[in-house]
């Protein structure tokens, strides 16, 4: 059962938290079998990762760069890179007998250590495709053909938030609404003060949906929303649309695995994607999309890349789309080993990453006098700090500017968020950061863009100083 | 240098922008030949460059500092270098191809992608009343599986009709080819049909074969066909491509097969028209409406390293005498030497004519070897692999009735072919080990029912 990607790890030998594959943080320890009970140190104080251990890791960053946007690309330690590179080679050592006997079974291993981790039924369930943005493209085209041969009537709803990502948003558009559907917007407030905001909103837009006797075909929700970031109540979102007689919820969470707690069960959706290049140590790229087996549409979803597999069930079909690199695919059983270093797993890695950037960002807050986007419980390893005031951000090309100018002056990677402001309020904060907290970062960075943010405020700088 | 000279001043050069020529002292050796390839397995006959490719030490290594560049800060790598990469990448390819604009030239992953994208528009007009049902798609009967199934999943099933032609093998002539596809597109017509999209390999993949696309092209529009795709998964590095000469509206060529790029990228090559082209990636990005360069050129995060390699492929084969036409030749001629040698040790034939074949040949097996169905040709294709190190495919030929089919010096009727492929890596022994192995099988009377036995 245990897959031989690895080799056996002799003199640096950690007592392992858990079981290989094993979804979540266990505290036993797992004997597996003979051999690996001998290979345990007897008296085992935890051996975990070292901080220059992470910091070689992740030597290949730019040392030159303050990086906390792993929101945005993620990142990847070099150890998974260094696996990648074998399964690259392997391809182009002898690629007939790669692609005959190895591709397929080792795609299968990835998928079960997926499906373990998310908690999902059956291995069929797990698809593995490139990113989020390849798993909207199949679960709406699956709704465009629903409309176009009629199982909709069109103007039957597809109801989304407003600040889903703009590539599902594009996705929609050329999906649903060419096909006939109606899309309707959830307008959420930012900044949030509740989840009772978002679930009431929620409510308004499903009603929306409803009206005229139509129905809500489908509801496309955000586990965590990128821009600006909130987590969503999820669970409590699915529920309302089972109650209302949704037909189908997909769960876009490019921002879930390795950033919140990804259970297939507990959330009850019909579909959920999650990208594992973004918080789960993955390189570039791959995601998991989950099909929830009872769900209605479940056979009906096809990659949009057609191969010979056409018809032999998602996973199967996404598992070859033509001749290509799927060594990112097949490192995901890597991972685990990765982050398995870590105190507590990859549960241990998301509680300090959520502790650190709340952390870091209430730091920030106090520094610069201004507040979060949302409270600290609603929001998982990124947050939105608002940014002074007197910086007169006023528009998003403002913070598009800014955003290049702390880049190419200070090197901070940072993404930047306007947020307009509403009738009545007064002096609101027009701008957020949005700080993101990985294994590789420190204090430091945090400090170094509090004190630049600090020194343009001392400077009197206004965004209307940046030049388009 | 003469050939180099000669080649310059040809007037059958239809190269937008004449490639650089090497130094005779700066060429590849034969010893930096094996070097670049010293990642393929040795002890293996790997005979078989036309199903996956190849790519050299050097081109990965160019390949890995784009992904590092990625890695080492991604946004400013995003913002600032990706695009540039990939136009330059296919401002490359727009001139070796003779575009007429960079803009016409798309990056996906590979030709099973684009043509997920002609048919996708192809299903769209159907499903928005734009085609009538019993318009039709016609293709030939050999179009790669994948392509098949596409078809079925955008055309048929939004009740597009499908004609497909038989292409005869093995062949004589590009008229015979021509004959066929001639009727085909009657059959397309009749009944007052409109043929919406005719599917054009340029170089079949099984059996194999090189097809006279341009005149497959003329006689479509002659006929009044509305639109063509040239499925030409295997051409660049193998033959000559002109877009412009070749007159498709869509050609799609994979660049790791015969063009030493990594795993994976082709170009997708769509004529500019005057009128809204409406065909779109199908991983909708916020690049959505942007034209398919651009939409194509961000689907999401994903490792872009292999679309990004193409200058340094450039210079790769320009350490080729003659750069990459002298290699189309070198592969071509050695392919053909080796094929005829292996169909007089067997008593076979080749399964076109020499200037019906590029860097691969169909050699007839023995027919002593009785392979009979698909299964028994991938069976032979598996114990030659495991028991003589040998990696060819193999094509199961079946002749249906009335068809006479080609008989071998036993008199015993060919029902089965190798496809060979010669690329820079390979050596004469390569092919002596088949050759042999062959041999040796026929000697032992080893048929395909014995070969599942062992």
């Amino acid at each position: 059962m245990a897959s031989s990607l690895s080799p056996p790890e002799e003199a640096s030998f950690h007592h392992r938290h858990s079981k290989r594959y094993s979804s979540s943080s266990s505290n036993g320890v797992a004997v597996e079998s003979v051999s690996d009970f001998v290979k345990r140190p007897k008296i085992s104080p935890p051996n975990y990762i070292s901080s220059s251990e992470i910091e070689s890791e992740f030597s290949h960053h730019d040392p030159d760069f303050t990086r906390i946007n792993n929101g945005s690309f993620g990142c990847c330690p070099s150890s998974i890179l260094a696996r990648q590179r074998d399964w690259q080679l392997r391809f182009l050592r002898q690629p007939d007998r790669f692609f005959f006997e190895q591709l397929k079974p080792k795609l299968s291993e990835s998928r079960s250590v997926i499906k373990r981790l998310i908690n999902a039924e059956h291995d069929d369930e797990v698809s593995i495709v490139d990113n989020a943005t390849t798993a909207a493209a199949i679960v709406l085209q699956q709704t465009a053909w629903a409309f176009r041969e009629g199982k909709y009537d069109k103007g039957d709803a597809v109801v989304m938030l407003h600040y889903a990502f703009g590539s599902v948003k594009k996705s929609v558009e050329a999906y649903v609404t060419r096909s006939g559907g109606h899309v309707i917007e959830v307008q959420l407030p930012f900044p949030v003060i509740s989840a009772d905001e978002i679930i009431d909103q929620f409510r308004i837009g499903l009603e929306a949906g409803k009206a005229n006797g139509r129905r809500v075909r489908l509801a496309l929700i955000d586990h965590v929303t990128s821009m600006p970031s909130v987590v969503i109540p999820i669970k409590e979102l699915v529920k309302i649309c089972r109650r209302e007689g949704v037909d189908q919820v997909f769960v876009d969470a490019a921002h879930g695995i390795g950033c919140v707690d990804v259970d297939m069960k507990e959330i009850g959706a019909d579909f959920y994607t999650s990208n594992l290049h973004k918080w789960f140590f993955a390189p570039p790229s791959v995601a998991f999309l989950y099909c929830r087996k009872s769900s209605s549409g479940a056979r009906d979803l096809h990659h949009p890349v057609v191969s010979d597999e056409y018809g032999n069930g998602l996973a199967v079909e996404s598992s070859w789309v033509g001749t290509r690199d799927y060594s990112a695919q097949l490192v995901v059983p890597s991972i685990l080993e990765f982050v398995n270093r870590f105190e507590g797993g990859i549960d241990g890695i998301k509680k300090r990453n959520h502790e650190s950037v709340v952390e870091m960002g209430q730091m920030l807050v106090k520094s610069w006098g201004t507040q979060f986007g949302c409270p600290p419980e609603m929001c998982a390893s990124m947050i939105m700090v608002g940014l002074p005031v007197c910086l007169g951000v006023s528009s998003d090309s403002d913070v598009s500017k800014l955003r290049t100018f702390l880049r190419e002056r200070f090197h901070i990677e940072i993404p930047t968020y306007f947020r307009p402001p509403a009738d009545g309020e007064i002096d609101p904060i027009t701008g957020y950061v949005r700080i993101s907290f990985q294994v590789y970062n420190k204090p430091e960075d945090y400090h170094r863009l509090r004190d630049v943010i600090n020194g343009l405020v001392r400077d009197g700088f206004r965004c209307t100083s940046l030049s388009g | 240098m003469e050939a180099d000279e000669r080649r310059n001043g040809d007037s059958s050069n239809h190269n937008h922008r004449a490639p650089k020529k090497p130094r005779l002292a700066g060429l590849i050796t034969e010893s930096d030949i094996r070097s670049e390839f010293a990642h393929h397995q040795t002890g293996i006959a790997r005979i078989n460059n036309g199903s996956f490719g190849c790519c050299p030490g050097s081109v990965l290594e160019a390949q890995r500092e784009w992904q590092l560049r990625f890695l080492r800060q991604p946004d400013e790598f995003y913002f600032n270098g990706l695009r540039r990469g990939l136009l330059a990448s296919r401002t490359v390819i727009s001139d070796l191809i003779n575009a007429d604009d960079v803009d016409e030239v798309s990056l996906v992953d590979n030709a099973t992608t684009a043509a997920a994208i002609v048919l996708q528009k192809v299903g769209r007009c159907f499903s928005e009343g734009i085609y009538k049902k019993e318009d039709t798609v016609v293709m030939f009967h050999c179009a790669f599986q994948s392509v098949k199934k596409s078809i079925q999943a955008y055309v048929s099933r939004v009740g597009g009709s499908t004609v497909e032609v038989r292409l005869p093998f093995p062949v004589n002539s590009n008229e015979e080819i021509i004959s066929v596809f001639r009727q085909g597109l009657e059959k397309g017509r009749a009944n007052g049909r409109t043929i919406r999209l005719a599917i054009i390999d340029h170089i079949t993949s099984m059996p194999c074969v090189l097809m006279p696309v341009r005149e497959l092209v003329q006689i479509c529009r002659e006929e009044g066909v509305e639109q063509v795709f040239v499925d030409a998964a295997h051409a660049i590095g193998s033959v000559k491509v002109d877009v412009k000469d070749i007159g498709a509206d869509y050609y799609v060529s994979n660049l790791h097969k015969w063009f030493f790029c990594p795993p994976s990228i082709a170009f997708f090559y769509c004529k500019k028209r005057s009128s809204e082209s409406d065909v779109h990636h199908p991983v909708v990005s916020h690049e959505f409406g942007n034209g398919l360069p651009i939409e194509s050129a961000w689907i999401g995060t994903r490792d872009y390293s292999s679309q990004l390699v193409v200058p340094s492929v450039m210079e790769f084969v320009n350490r080729f005498e003659g750069g990459i036409e002298g290699i189309m030749i070198r592969n071509h001629d050695e392919a053909v030497r080796m094929g005829l040698m292996l169909a007089n040790a067997w008593g076979t034939n080749l399964g076109s004519p020499p200037d019906m074949c590029v860097g691969m040949v169909m050699i007839g097996l023995p027919s002593i070897l009785c392979v009979e169905s698909d299964e028994d040709s991938t069976m032979l294709r598996s114990y030659l692999r495991v028991h003589y190190s040998v990696e060819v495919p193999v094509y199961f030929l079946g002749l249906r009735d009335g068809e006479e089919g080609v008989k071998d010096e036993e008199s015993g009727l060919i029902t089965a072919y190798v496809r060979i492929s010669h690329q820079v890596y390979n050596k004469q022994e390569d092919y002596e080990r088949l050759r042999d192995a062959i041999t040796e099988l026929v000697k032992d009377q080893m048929t395909c029912k014995n070969l599942s036995a062992v």
